[in-house]
């Protein structure tokens, strides 16, 4: 089986960017997998995701994704950044555009800079924006604007774009933390589902224990920066997660800030 | 809060002050304004009825002022894009943001009237003064809105879109600028009406519209005549708040 994303002592340290660090982080992930970042506000998720979405530079070690390595100076080229889709957890949607223009913005990296400029996506495009506007429940709310939307239907819609990607890889950054627990529950499922149906690996990050055995084969704890343990879900033992909450103690020499 | 204990007093103290120096050496003569009640009346006497034959002066008056608006309004913009750029905080370092504030604050402390008067001395009677008046004073306040709007741009869509593979163009036109546009587009609205507002007067300093004919018929004592002129402006002024409200409903 192929590997999806390969991360070899990878540390990172940005202080102007102030986001947590990371301290010599080693994992991977083949292929079709379904893996959950599990660990406290702060522990450095949103920092991991972001670095392999090719968001972050200025970090040591190695880390290839898709097979491809990533440049620790300077960001992917963007025919390669369609294939890692992300899932923003401040869901990072044009508040005054409509659902279904947000959700073919996800489109937009497929299509000829020509054509996105001009407005005029394809069938094809429409096809997939439609289906994956079905898929997340939303299909009826196609033409509203974003702005006139609930917190669990955002979430849907930044689903949405993100499948509208057609991503190899789908990187969510803790897609539930906006939800009561019967709505998270239903939006991972959808998630890993339609992960599961596209073939993608995805990696989620979750600061509940509970959803993350519920959705992944295999759980990545971190704290502080760090992996504390990597285990198949059904080996995380109770102890190990109760350590994972204990108070962060820093990387020493580095300066870190607990932002979620 | 601002009025209790002493500090509050010495603010009270000086406000009086200088309503007092005001009084004290202005020579109002309160007995000349009881005095003036008949001539009051004498004076609202002439300018009624008002003299409905100046139509054709009130056409050709408003139309230029509206095109002195428009044309000037069109200035200010082409001058407010790279201006509001060159002033935004997110796009620009404090070095040069900071003195195109500031420029920017002193365009808009010169009262357009003198403006107009400079340009007149520059160029000549006629629309034109007007037009490069409205442009140069407009731009003070639009270019600093547009820099807001710059500002107010949130990034987390940019993002998102950078994520996707989305190059920089796409992004300004699918994540910045479905932001700004309604923004922009009810600034500018704003600031048009507010040109066609102070631009019904530039005609009495000479940079033409329709305040030529107030002057005119003002001072050869045509109170009538001035009368419907005055009506004009102030129907104008309604209609144009009227279209406006309902304009900026529309980018709400």
């Amino acid at each position: 089986m192929s590997t999806a994303v390969e991360v070899d002592d990878l540390s990172f340290a940005h202080t102007a960017a102030d986001l947590p660090a990371l301290g010599r982080v080693s994992f991977r992930v083949p292929a079709g997998e379904s893996v959950a970042l599990l660990g406290p506000s702060g522990a450095g998720k949103t920092t991991l995701l972001a670095l392999l979405d090719g968001r972050l530079q200025g970090w040591s070690g190695r880390v290839s994704v898709l097979g491809a390595p990533l440049d620790p100076d300077r960001p992917p080229p963007s025919v390669r950044r369609p294939d890692t889709g992300f899932v923003f957890q401040e869901f990072a949607l044009v508040e005054r555009s409509s659902v279904l223009r947000n959700v073919l913005n996800g489109r937009l990296g497929r299509m000829s800079p020509l054509r996105a400029l001009m407005g005029s996506p394809t069938k094809h495009d429409l096809e997939i924006a439609r289906t994956a506007l079905a898929d997340c429940g939303i299909a009826d709310l196609a033409e509203r604007r974003v702005d006139s939307l609930s917190g669990g239907q955002r979430q849907r819609v930044v689903i949405a774009r993100c499948l509208a990607q057609e991503p190899r890889l789908i990187l969510a950054d803790e897609p539930v933390s906006n939800l009561d627990p019967a709505r998270a529950g239903e939006i991972l499922a959808l998630l890993a589902g339609a992960a599961q149906a596209r073939g993608a690996t995805a990696l989620f990050s979750s600061h509940q224990p509970d959803l993350a055995r519920r959705f992944a084969q295999r759980i990545i704890g971190i704290r502080g920066g760090r992996i504390a343990f990597d285990v198949p879900t059904s080996e995380l033992n109770e102890d190990a997660t109760a350590e994972l909450y204990r108070e962060v103690e820093p990387i020493p020499g580095i300066g870190l800030r607990a932002v979620s | 809060m601002a009025f209790r204990g002493f500090g509050g007093f010495t603010t009270s103290g000086l406000i009086a002050a200088a309503i007092l120096w005001s009084f004290a050496t202005t020579d109002v003569e309160l007995s000349r304004l009881m005095s003036a009640g008949p001539r009051i009346a004498d004076f609202l006497g002439r300018m009624f009825p008002p003299d409905p034959t100046v139509m054709a002066e009130i056409k050709k008056g408003s139309a230029e002022t509206l095109r002195i608006a428009i044309l000037g309004t069109l200035g200010a913009v082409i001058l407010s894009v790279p201006l509001g750029i060159l002033a935004s905080e997110t796009m620009v370092s404090p070095a040069v943001f900071r003195p195109i504030r500031t420029l920017l604050a002193f365009i808009r402390a010169i009262p357009l009237i003198l403006v107009a008067m400079l340009m007149v001395g520059a160029v000549g009677l006629g629309p034109l003064p007007g037009i490069i008046a409205v442009a140069f004073h407009a731009t003070g306040m639009l270019a600093k809105f547009y820099a807001e709007a710059i500002d107010g741009v949130s990034r987390a869509p940019i993002a998102a879109l950078e994520s996707a593979g989305a190059g920089p163009l796409v992004r300004l036109r699918y994540a910045i600028w479905p932001q700004m546009a309604p923004v922009v587009a009810r600034d500018t609205i704003f600031r048009f009406e507010l040109n066609l507002r102070e631009s019904l007067i530039l005609g009495i300093v000479g940079a033409g519209g329709i305040g030529f004919y107030i002057q005119t018929y003002v001072r050869s004592f045509q109170y009538d005549k001035a009368a419907s002129v005055t009506i004009a402006v102030v129907v104008m002024v309604i209609a144009i708040e009227a279209i406006n409200v309902a304009l900026r409903r529309r980018f709400a």
